[in-house]
């Protein structure tokens, strides 16, 4: 089994409560199930015996996960805790137990098809290319990362395939990458051209702004968790004229409501909605102020749980006049 | 019934916070105490509650208690399970009354420095939240992140800073409790009063025996100006001890004191925070405004220059401050296969350290296969605890050959201790672990906590089998 290979990880974690207090979901749920020590106690159990991986309840815990870093980032070591769900979910796919809901949301992933549109030396992957002037774009879907987080890693390969073969196409040498996630994927996975991220380049580009404005910034999961590079968001909105307001009680919560998750919202509504109220409530329920993220899923979450708020992407940032 | 009595639950706090699934049954029936662990570590499954309720209010709380009346099933509170002596496991199966949506601070009083709180908040997040408002509660446990404020509260916790500071019992102001048979009651608003005894006192220490924790206001404190520490090392304990106890005794005013044996120097000081010395390992640090500190700082440190072999300076202070949690994290901790306990102890300076030597000579001579290493962590004007622990690398595969042999082990040592005058014990609490213990260190002053049970709880749902208190049916 995958989570064979996080064995050191599960016998630290099973026995361990040292980073109970910056699990996102547990926080909302109160579920000793949702915190890292819950999971690898439930990945420890099916190591014992492999017949528990069909166990429902195993499973739904597995998928409840948000697969924030905070903890690992937190934790002394940095046990990789969120790699034991990930192994655990491919560890349930592979053994055809991944649930009906996750099936169909994994069916509409493996169902891509990358294009490229425009000219120019660099290639885009996001949803704002007029701020990419003399950039190629490539469209067409998630290069992968969601599939990989989910446990379908042979089809997450598949389309990882798809997307290299057009990049190479493109002939492009450097990737702006707007999506955290498919940030973070890439960056690891493709190793014929330079992967950047959407705020390294607009940096570069940036003229400044002398204009003051006053923002939450609801960090990345995957820029300060999983890249360690949470700086070049905030460098650039700081350069922009954004004042960043302090945010909650701590640094060292995640406040990014399921990104590390890609899909959490397809699978979790609920939760979901519970994560994005507790971000507001530790805002102190400003509804005035806007939050920037540097995720497009972000955005599109807490929209749609939190309608008065006013959210913006790090790219919706250089174009709002608000 | 099983069905029946889960209608009456889930109506009772609502469908999203009544659980009896495998996920949530797995992480209730393990704590931090040893057994439990041991027993999966070996293919083992301890017993798992039949449901797991979350109350948000007092209310909720007392609802759940009638239920348990009504069906007499038993009651378990638990706050993060992060207790050590099994206190928090529903070793009866029954309800699980976990505590940590009751989270909110409900006020903080800037003016008489206190905050009112629902227990169940996790402490790191109960220190945050003070922080904002510029304050501090100066409980600073390693479980900080692991624990709630009720489970200090049920297991009279301590923080580092408790030789400044206090321990929970100090920090308490005031309790709302809802008692077994479902009332909401509270404690009187101040800890220091002469209308009769004290209940806040009845309760800090109950470990969920006779009622549930809901709310509870605290001091807080303003943060300080300056934090400062300074380390020396001892050729042997004693002299370490000598210097530590001068330093309590002229009433200097630490907020910390640690002292580390010469095991404990050699095998941990060495590996968290990288200090290769040979002897024993002193480090004090003081707190408040910063003239104060370093007056305070001068004076101990000249306490200690005396007898001590080495001044290992500030930096080796300060680098055990900022790594004092460290020691809890894997892989520093002692962990699976490895047997181990932690055999707190509190005695007076006359005391304890032929506490620690009894100790030492039961594990020694009578258990080979251990090593005994200890520090002395929390300090008072008239004595200090010691945390001592035993460690087997190698314990018998067998589960239940390994936890007799752990048993024993604790048996012979604490019986040791209390013969030399030790408490057991100072901040762990008693549990399921140690409540065979109760009737040797209080004698026939047992009967006295046993009556109080007995009225409080007459059906005996409340945590049952704890504290020394009767098992279920009983
Ligand atoms: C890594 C680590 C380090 C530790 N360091 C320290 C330390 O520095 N200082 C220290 O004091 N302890 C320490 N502990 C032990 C532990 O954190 C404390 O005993 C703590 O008080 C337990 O709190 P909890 O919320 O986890 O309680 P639990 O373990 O869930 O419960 C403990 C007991 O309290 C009862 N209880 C819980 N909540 C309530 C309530 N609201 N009302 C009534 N009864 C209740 C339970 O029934 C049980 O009997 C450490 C533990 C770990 C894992
Ligand atoms: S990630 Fe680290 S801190 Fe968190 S449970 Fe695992 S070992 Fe403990």
């Amino acid at each position: 089994m995958y989570i064979d290979k996080f064995e050191d990880a599960i016998n630290a974690c099973r026995f361990c409560f040292m980073c109970r207090h910056l699990d996102p979901v547990g926080n909302v749920t109160f579920r000793e199930s949702d915190i890292p020590r819950g999971r690898a106690l439930i990945a420890d159990r099916i190591r014992m015996d492999p017949a528990n991986l069909k166990n429902r309840d195993f499973i739904d815990t597995f998928y409840r996960s948000a697969l924030s870093g905070a903890n690992r980032t937190h934790c002394v070591s940095h046990y990789d805790e969120i790699g034991i769900t990930i192994a655990a979910r491919r560890d349930i796919v592979e053994a055809g137990f991944a649930p009906q809901k996750v099936k169909s949301v994994a069916d509409k992933l493996v169902c891509v098809s990358f294009s490229i549109s425009g000219k120019g030396e660099l290639l885009y992957l996001g949803k704002n290319p007029s701020l990419y002037p003399g950039c190629m774009t490539i469209t067409g879907g998630d290069p992968g990362k969601a599939l990989e987080v989910l446990g379908f890693f042979n089809e997450s390969q598949k389309v990882l395939e798809q997307f290299k073969q057009k990049v190479a196409e493109s002939g492009c040498k450097t990737l702006v990458v707007a999506e955290p996630s498919s940030y973070h994927f890439l960056k690891e996975n493709l190793s014929e051209v330079k992967v950047v991220h959407c705020a390294e380049y607009l940096l570069e580009k940036s003229a400044g702004s002398a204009e003051q404005r006053k923002a939450f910034y609801m960090e990345s999961d995957f820029l300060k968790n999983y890249c360690d590079s949470s700086e070049i968001a905030s460098e650039l909105l700081e350069k922009s004229g954004w004042n960043l307001l302090p945010f909650g009680t701590n640094t060292e919560e995640s406040t990014a409501v399921g990104e590390g998750a890609v899909v959490f919202d397809e699978l979790n509504p609920e939760l979901c909605r519970k994560l994005c109220h507790h971000v507001v409530e530790l805002a102190g329920n400003d509804t005035k102020t806007p939050f920037v993220t540097a995720s497009l899923y972000v955005k599109q979450v807490f929209s749609k749980y939190e309608p008065k708020i006013k959210i913006m992407t790090i790219e919706d940032t250089l174009v709002y006049e608000g | 019934m099983h069905e029946m009595i889960l209608s009456e639950l889930t109506w009772a706090v609502g469908d999203d916070y009544v659980q009896n699934n495998d996920a949530d049954s797995l992480g209730h029936s393990i704590d931090y105490y040893w057994v439990p662990e041991c027993w999966h570590d070996r293919g083992g499954k301890p017993t798992p509650p039949d449901f797991i309720v979350h109350p948000s209010t007092s209310k909720q709380v007392a609802e759940v208690l009638k239920i348990a009346n009504t069906h007499k099933i038993p009651v378990t509170p638990w706050g993060g399970g992060s207790g050590s002596q099994g206190g928090a496991l529903p070793i009866y199966g029954g309800i699980i009354l976990d505590m940590k949506r009751m989270n909110k601070v409900l006020s903080i009083d800037p003016v008489s420095m206190t905050v009112t709180v629902e227990v169940g908040i996790n402490t790191q997040h109960l220190e945050w939240e003070v922080n904002k408002a510029g304050f501090s509660t100066m409980h600073f446990p390693a479980s900080i992140a692991c624990a709630t404020l009720g489970g200090f509260i049920a297991h009279r916790g301590t923080g580092v800073l408790s030789t400044k500071y206090g321990k929970i019992e100090d920090m308490i102001m005031s309790l709302e409790v809802v008692t077994p048979t479902g009332e909401i009651i509270h404690t009187l608003p101040v800890p220091r009063h002469a209308s009769g005894p004290s209940l806040t006192e009845l309760y800090l220490g109950s470990e969920g025996t006779l009622g549930v924790v809901t709310r509870a206001t605290m001091k807080i404190h303003m943060i300080p100006e300056s934090r400062k520490f300074h380390a020396f090392l001892f050729k042997t304990m004693h002299e370490a001890m000598d210097a530590g106890s001068k330093i309590m005794t002229s009433r200097l005013q630490p907020c910390v004191v640690r002292l580390y044996d010469e095991n404990e120097t050699e095998k941990l000081v060495k590996r968290v925070l990288g200090i290769d010395k040979q002897g024993a390992y002193l480090v004090f640090g003081f707190d408040g405004p910063e003239k104060i500190v370093d007056l305070q700082l001068e004076n101990a440190c000249a306490i200690c220059a005396k007898t001590a072999t080495e001044d290992l300076g500030v930096e080796a202070g300060q680098s055990w401050w900022d790594n004092r949690y460290k020691f809890f994290y894997p892989p520093y901790m002692f962990h699976m296969p490895q047997a181990f306990g932690t055999l707190d102890t509190v005695a007076t300076f006359s005391n304890i350290e032929n506490v620690y030597w009894a100790m030492k000579k039961t594990v020694n001579e009578n258990f080979p296969e251990a090593t005994f290493i200890g520090h002395f962590s929390h300090w008072y004007d008239w004595g200090c605890m010691l945390y001592a622990r035993f460690i087997i690398d190698e314990p018998p595969e067998d589960p239940t050959e390994a936890i007799a042999l752990y048993n024993r082990i604790w048996d012979m040592t604490i019986r040791a201790a209390i013969k030399e005058g030790g408490v057991i014990n100072e901040h762990h609490g008693v549990g399921l672990k140690l409540g065979r213990i109760m009737r040797d260190l209080y004698g026939p002053a047992f009967t006295v906590l046993e009556s109080i049970k007995k009225t409080l709880d007459p059906n005996n749902i409340m945590n049952p089998g704890k504290m020394g208190f009767p098992g279920k049916g009983v």
